[in-house]
């Protein structure tokens, strides 16, 4: 560990262990060319099967049927739509990281956008799944894409918030997609030039686009990031009010809301920015990059996990208030068969996990305990989840008709698709983990400090960097 | 014609009738009317020369006639049309009357046939008695013709065989019973056909010792039995519900499966009718020991213990001797004080003198004689009960049953005859009844499947199906109905009155021994009668003039067209010769019954339930499926506890409890279901359950992964509770006293469609000063009285509409549900699921809350102290103009049509159930599995105007666009507007009550528009401003005002 002093006059720099730009480079290379560690493909084969269990389990529903869920005509959605919105809102974390982090110039974001981003990406395909199977009819999904037809006048509803997930999350996919790739090129470059030989010479060449490190590459490089951070930025709030849409625009009592957006919103940097935590710590024990990953950078993370988890918590309790004060009986029922009636163990879940967990990180001591932490975010993430399935059930299975009130329970094929999800996105994770540059080399360089005074004596800028990048 | 709305139309369908060249008329008859012109025209050609065109023709016949030899032998009743009438447009249905065979009510019925299949019944608006009503039960009768497991050949000792040979082995032994004199017997359940009746009279002639038993397994032997006490004669009184202002029950649960449920509902709502000036509206007085349908509409109702029936009776009687002031000294005087509720009940009725009514569905002789006595001295005689031309629709005799059975048990019965009957599952001791059949020389059964009866008989003689036969029916005096074919025959079934006269050496096909006997016993009756409203008595009386034996002839077949056309005719029968009361009959009343006392431990009633009734249709999945419509429970029976029983026993919902009698005899284990409403000391076992051969259902609904299958594979579904009712005074009786219930371990969930009872939020989740929902609002008959809108609750709705106004075409579609006028009797969710294609899913599926009705009926209880309230609210989809599962949809699969219907395009349904949660009546339906099955005979039932949907689509309440369409096109092809009111949909149709009122909002005639316009219509949801199409009407109670549980206290 490196030691901090704090009686020092400047700030405590955003990496340790006085890095040069080639250790960089070695240290972030290190895992992919190496051989994978057993560590690795412990995890790699754990995620693996429960992407095949998955794969199973969303296989066996599309051939028998939607009943093969725990669904019934008075709940519609359960598992699905909780596990739809719990993933894009995972996916929150990183476009907020790389984008509005970056525009605020918030220069600690280097170590951890690339995997941010990358764990959006993956949690945006996690989540684009669920809409598609939960249909009773998954192979007419693209129905759902305004493409002309064959099938006379008939178009799409676009008074339907269903399809407006359908273009928020594909044009949210490929922003994010763009917005990633575009940050790795510089590095695949780096990558390219450290291979001598191999497929992976020959993709990275293809890959990087004939990057040079040229000042004229570079700047263009910069500009095009700033545009692409700018346009990411409106999305961080588009996205998840777009799919809080498909609650507040409906008529039931506990989905129709006004303050679903910001309230989502807020949530969904909340438990990104958890799911970004519980990944970073395990990232950096396993792949040896604690000084990338200083405490500073969990420090101020969990420092938005507790200013989301605030939001969060208004939005409940004004939930609450918006239902007494609108004196509707069904609103009021719904709020008060949420915290009380029979599902109400969820209820509880997600308030403890969403609101009680955080308020450790008031304390500098517990936001440097990575123990803490760790078990704290995967609270969190636990809460966020059953925040969803809160929204979403207890409002359902509850709502103006009493005769038609009726419970839920998952099936079998229900917990599997969510293991699955689990699956795919570790699994992704993990090859992404081994095949790409988990820390955005070529910006780590750039907060390294060298040309600072505090720096002095720096070291000699590209001594051993065998990089065209840097 | 498709729609039985006007009389003009049945004429119509009459007329094509009487031509008879409908699939499965006789040929006889057709000849007999209308001989072919073809035919002799075909002979004279062949004669005249025989030419190139003659010879093709003849050789086509030929080969045409060898290959149907190959197929079948002759069958000389019913032939298939090789063409066409002019009247018989593939594609278009056909209206026809007939009569249900259900049941021994036999309610009057319309069968609508297209393309040669029945496809759908409908009540026959024409039949006085059932006045267009038709229950579930004998709506869902129909998929019994298509079951493919039904018994399509005769059987002589465990196999199958022809009928030459069966008739021959048959004949042999009857013969041989005639000739040594010994006992030959038939055992039937109640039968008022005339020609089955004068078959059976034909048939017995030859035998020294013929004996016709007749018993109801639903008995209500003991009426009979009084009555042949007090007046007399063993008679079964037709009650007249529409005469009674004051109708008090003891435990008749007449508006579900008591007697003629669909007549008496009709008359219930006749004397509830609030549309006059002031409302008028009887007051209906329910006392019972458990919740029973009809309980559950009563004005006033009291849950007591069975053995207080009697006593309760007894007060009564004494009261009201005491206030007419007549000389009981027959009349033991009951022991103590008479209950509360008695002296006011005795107060009231005594004011409604001669337009009352006492009805009791006890198997108790003495309570029946004390009921008799109180509608004697309440001048009910005559008004309310009519015994000179009485009901003939239970005619059971369970003194004579047990008679029977002595015999059986001595072995002194040669030859036994049972026809309706299941008496080896029917009647307590059956497995003992069984050996005792096997042991019987010659015993012969006449049902429809091997059920338990028949696979301990030594022949089987199916008999055909009642659409697929020419039967008649006299359900009350005097009151005749005919059933006629709508198919050929499935199999080599035969009817049951040829059988006999087939034995009796004089086969004659179904349909000339019918109409024999009509033109002997029927035609000289109708000639008397005068009744203007019919056109067949018109008929009639035109015969009088004429004489002669042509005349007479043509005289029979105008009368017969008219009978065959309504389906329905009134003949003037003599009255019976009843006596006036005799007052010594009350000697019969036993101490007992005076002064009935608690007795230990709980007391066991069997009661029949409105889908199964005494088991007869078990093997039917649309009404295995129907939900009771109190429990809400199908697929199993289940011992009914009062909750606070249940908690003393400690058990739940679904634990498993024994029952086990005091004297010994075997345990019954069955789940628990908690009965509100239920006395404390009772426990309720529904009848009809465990039938032999329910395995079938083992394989109905989905099988996957985590499922259960619905039974198990040679199980049955439910129990059978026959065992436990007690021959021992004489009657069945379906009441146990001294019965022991223990909870044991195990649970066995119920398969209910509605798990949240109340019409409340529970206590605790309810806001401290919130409104309950105004979802069932209701008024007492005097508030109603004072303010039409009585029972509407405050509210504020919305005044400002974002909503542009939806463009509406020629016709705007609406419902009206009168909730005073509902009953809960289910007719109307039966009717819509054979109309409709909805598939049964089977118990998993319920239990998952997965059913696909499209149209329900909520069930809402609300517990005020001792007093519980019972609501029935049918909910369908509303067709929301602003209808929120509309704009959710994304891909336009629900759309509004210019009729303000709410479409669901089934093939452009991606299955997204978007819609069915953004819906607040939570009517959509969705297919999580393929439902639909390969059954070739079970799916000949499917309407082909319907889509059948497939896996993965969301589906619901159509309005039946397909009757809306039909009937425009027919409009159109008239080149005529759409009468008022020419649309029914399937609920509306067969609603025994008349509460569904639909049609055309847009026209100010229409009687919905009328119904809309009534200050007791509400819709629910207004704030949600999402303009429902359907409303309904408020609930009145006649009851006072301070015991109304009100929708909103601040009304």
């Amino acid at each position: 560990m490196p030691t901090l002093t704090l009686d020092k006059p400047l700030r405590v720099p955003l990496i340790a262990g006085s890095k040069t730009p080639g250790q960089v480079t070695a240290d972030v290379s290190r895992p992919l060319e190496g051989k994978a560690t057993p560590l690795w493909w412990g995890a790699f084969l754990v995620s693996a099967a429960f992407l095949c269990l998955g794969a199973a389990a969303v296989s066996y529903q599309i051939a028998t049927g939607i009943g093969t869920w725990g669904l019934n005509r008075t709940i519609g959605w359960a598992f699905d739509i909780t596990n739809f919105v719990f993933w894009v809102g995972i996916g929150h974390a990183g476009t907020l990281i790389s984008a509005v982090l970056f525009l605020l110039r918030q220069r600690w974001r280097t170590s951890v956008n690339r995997a941010a981003e990358a764990m959006t990406l993956f949690a945006v395909m996690c989540a684009g799944i669920f809409p598609v199977i939960h249909m009773g009819r998954p192979w007419l999904a693209f129905w759902m894409l305004p493409f002309p037809n064959t099938r006379g006048s008939l178009w799409v509803n676009f008074r339907s918030p269903l399809l407006w997930d359908v273009f928020a999350i594909s044009v949210y996919f490929t922003i994010s997609a763009v917005f990633w790739y575009f940050g790795l090129i510089p590095d695949l470059a780096t990558l390219r030039d450290r291979f001598r030989k191999g497929w992976r010479k020959k993709a990275f060449r293809v890959m990087s686009f004939g990057w040079n490190g040229s000042m004229r590459t570079w700047h263009r490089y910069e500009v095009v990031y700033l545009l692409l951070a700018g346009l990411a930025t409106p999305l961080v709030l588009s996205v998840h009010s777009i799919v809080s849409f498909d609650f507040a625009t409906s008529v039931l009592p506990g989905w129709h809301a006004t303050i679903f957006p910001p309230y989502f919103v807020a949530g969904a940097i909340f438990s990104g920015m958890s799911m970004v935590l519980t990944l970073m710590i395990i990232a950096r024990k396993t792949m040896r990059i604690e000084e990338y990953l200083t405490l500073n950078h969990i420090d101020a993370m969990t420092k938005l996990v507790l200013v989301t988890s605030g939001m969060v918590m208004l939005a409940y309790g004004t939930e609450f208030f918006t239902a007494l004060y609108s004196g509707s009986e069904y609103e009021r029922f719904v709020f008060l068969n949420r915290a009380l009636g029979p599902m109400a163990w969820s209820y509880w879940i997600m308030v403890s996990c969403n609101v009680l967990v955080p308020q450790l990180f008031w304390f500098r001591r517990f936001r440097r305990n990575l123990t803490v932490v760790f078990i704290a975010t995967i609270f969190i993430n636990i809460g966020m989840w059953f925040e969803r399935f809160v929204i979403i059930v207890t409002s359902l299975h509850r709502d103006f008709l009493p005769s038609s009130w009726a419970s839920y329970a998952p099936t079998s094929v229900e917990v599997a698709t969510l293991l699955g999800s689990f699956g795919l996105f570790f699994t992704c994770f993990l090859l992404f983990c081994r095949f790409l540059p988990v820390i955005a080399m070529a910006e780590v360089k750039g907060v390294l400090g060298i040309g600072r005074p505090s720096r002095a004596p720096g070291p000699r800028v590209g001594a051993n960097s065998k990089s065209g990048g840097a | 014609m498709s729609n039985m709305g006007s009389r003009d139309d049945l004429k119509a369908v009459g007329i094509d009738v009487s031509e008879g060249d409908v699939p499965g008329r006789s040929k006889k008859a057709r000849s007999k009317k209308a001989p072919s012109k073809k035919a002799p025209s075909k002979e004279d050609s062949v004669s005249a020369g025989f030419g190139r065109r003659d010879f093709l023709k003849a050789s086509g016949f030929l080969v045409a006639g060898t290959a149907m030899g190959c197929t079948r032998g002759p069958v000389p009743e019913a032939v298939p049309l090789l063409e066409g009438t002019p009247e018989m447009v593939p594609g278009r249905s056909s209206w026809y009357a007939s009569t249900c065979g259900a049941c021994t009510a036999a309610c009057g019925a319309v069968v609508r046939s297209r393309d040669g299949r029945p496809l759908k019944l409908e009540g026959n608006s024409l039949h006085s008695l059932s006045q267009g009503g038709l229950c579930a039960v004998g709506q869902a009768s129909l998929l019994e013709l298509y079951d493919s497991q039904r018994l399509l050949k005769p059987w002589w000792r465990g196999e199958a065989t022809t009928w030459e040979k069966l008739d021959t082995e048959i004949e042999a032994a009857l013969n041989a019973a005639a000739a040594s004199g010994r006992s030959v017997r038939l055992l039937t359940e109640t039968l008022h056909s005339p020609s089955e009746l004068a078959a059976i009279a034909r048939f017995g002639e030859r035998f020294e010792d013929f004996q016709h038993v007749v018993y109801d397994p639903l008995s209500t032997s003991a009426i009979l039995d009084a009555h042949a006490a007090t007046h007399g004669r063993r008679v079964l009184p037709r009650y007249r519900i529409d005469a009674a202002d004051v109708l008090v029950s003891f435990d008749a649960d007449f508006l579900a499966t008591w007697i003629s449920p669909v007549e008496f509902t009709a008359g219930y709502r006749k004397a509830r009718d609030l549309s006059g000036e002031p409302p008028l509206m009887s007051y209906h007085l329910q006392i019972e020991s458990r919740l029973s349908l009809t309980g559950s509409n009563a004005d006033e109702r009291h849950a007591i213990h069975p053995a207080e029936m009697a006593s309760w009776m007894g007060h009564l009687a004494a009261e009201l001797g005491a206030h007419f002031g007549e000389g009981l000294a027959q009349l033991k005087p009951p022991a103590g004080n008479a209950p509360p509720p008695v002296v006011a009940m005795a107060e009231r009725l005594s004011k409604a003198r001669g337009h009352s009514l006492v009805l009791c569905g006890s198997q108790d002789l003495s309570t029946q004689i004390l009921c008799n006595l109180i509608n004697h001295l309440l001048g009910n005689y005559g008004n309310s009960l009519d015994l000179e031309h009485p009901s003939l629709q239970r005619m059971g005799d369970d003194g004579a049953l047990a008679g029977l059975r002595r015999e059986l048990a001595s072995g002194q019965v040669e030859v036994l005859l049972m026809r309706g009957v299941n008496p080896v599952y029917d009647l307590p001791g059956g497995e003992e009844l069984a050996a005792q059949i096997r042991k019987v020389p010659l015993s012969v059964s006449f049902a429809r499947s091997r059920d338990e009866t028949a696979s301990a008989s030594t022949a089987i003689c199916p008999e055909p199906h009642f659409l697929e036969d020419w039967r008649d029916a006299e359900p009350v005096r005097g009151k005749l109905s005919l059933t006629q074919p709508l198919i050929r025959p499935l199999g080599e079934t035969r009817g049951f009155a040829r059988t006999l006269l087939t034995w009796n050496g004089e086969p004659k096909a179904e349909l000339d021994w019918l109409r024999e006997v009509w033109k002997r016993e029927i035609l000289p009756l109708a000639s008397a009668s005068l009744s203007p409203d019919s056109s067949s008595s018109t008929v009639a009386s035109e015969s009088m003039a004429s004489e002669s034996m042509a005349s007479e002839s043509m005289a029979f077949e105008k009368f017969w067209d008219g009978a065959l056309h309504d389906g329905y005719v009134e003949v003037r029968r003599p009255a019976f010769e009843v006596g006036p009361f005799d007052g010594s009959a009350l000697e019969l009343v036993t101490e007992e019954a005076g002064g009935g006392t608690h007795r230990d431990g709980l007391s066991l009633i069997l009661y029949p339930k409105v889908a199964m009734l005494d088991g007869r249709h078990a093997h039917n999945a649309w009404l295995q499926e129907l939900p009771d419509p109190v429990t809400k429970v199908s697929w199993d029976n289940y011992a009914s506890l009062a909750p606070a029983t249940a908690a003393e026993l400690g058990v739940e919902e679904g634990d498993l409890v024994k029952i086990s009698k005091a004297g010994g005899g075997e345990d019954l284990v069955l789940p628990a279901l908690l009965q509100p409403g239920q006395h404390g000391a009772v426990v309720a076992l529904a009848q009809g359950y465990g039938r032999l051969g329910t395995d079938r259902f083992a394989q109905v609904g989905p099988l996957w992964l985590e499922s259960e299958p619905t039974v198990e594979a040679g199980g049955t579904v439910g129990s059978r509770v026959s065992d436990w009712l007690d021959p021992g005074s004489g009657q069945l009786t379906p009441v146990v006293h001294g019965v022991e219930v223990t909870a044991v371990a195990g649970h066995q969930r119920l398969a209910r469609s509605q798990v949240y009872d109340d019409r409340e939020v529970p206590e605790k989740l309810r806001p401290a000063d919130g409104h309950p929902r105004p979802i069932i609002q209701q008024a007492s008959l005097a508030a109603y009285t004072e303010d039409r809108s009585a029972g509407k609750p405050h509210g504020h709705f919305p005044e400002a509409d974002l909503w542009q106004e939806f463009p509406l075409g020629q016709h705007h579609w609406g419902m009206a549900i009168d909730l005073t006028a509902c009953t809960g009797c289910s007719a109307c969710v039966l009717a819509c699921q054979v109309e409709n294609n909805v598939p049964v899913v089977g118990r998993d599926e319920v239990r998952r809350r997965r059913d696909l009705y499209w149209m329900r009926i909520d069930r809402y209880y609300s517990q005020e102290g001792e007093n519980l309230e019972v609501a029935h609210q049918p909910m369908l989809c509303h067709h929301c103009d602003n209808a929120p599962c509309e704009t959710v949809c994304p891909v336009l699969a629900t759309v509004h049509s210019e009729e303000g219907l709410n479409q669901q395009i089934y093939n452009r349904c991606v299955g997204t159930r978007y819609c069915a949660n953004n819906c607040p009546f939570k009517v959509r339906r969705f297919n999580w599995f393929k439902y639909a099955h390969e059954d070739a005979t079970a799916n000949l039932v499917l309407n082909p105007d319907v889509t059948v949907r497939s896996r993965g689509v969301m589906e619901k309440c159509s309005f039946c666009v397909q009757r809306i369409q039909e009937a425009k096109i027919s409009a159109k092809a008239r080149r005529e507007e759409l009468a008022v009111d020419a649309v029914k949909t399937a609920c509306q149709q067969s609603c025994p009550a008349g509460a569904i009122v639909f049609g055309d909002l847009a026209d100010p005639q229409s009687e919905i528009a009328q119904a809309v316009a009534d200050p007791r219509h509400y819709r629910l949801f207004e704030e949600l401003n999402i303009e429902p199409s359907v409303g309904y009407r408020r609930l009145i109670r006649n009851r006072p005002e301070e015991e109304m549980g009100h929708a909103d206290p601040h009304a």
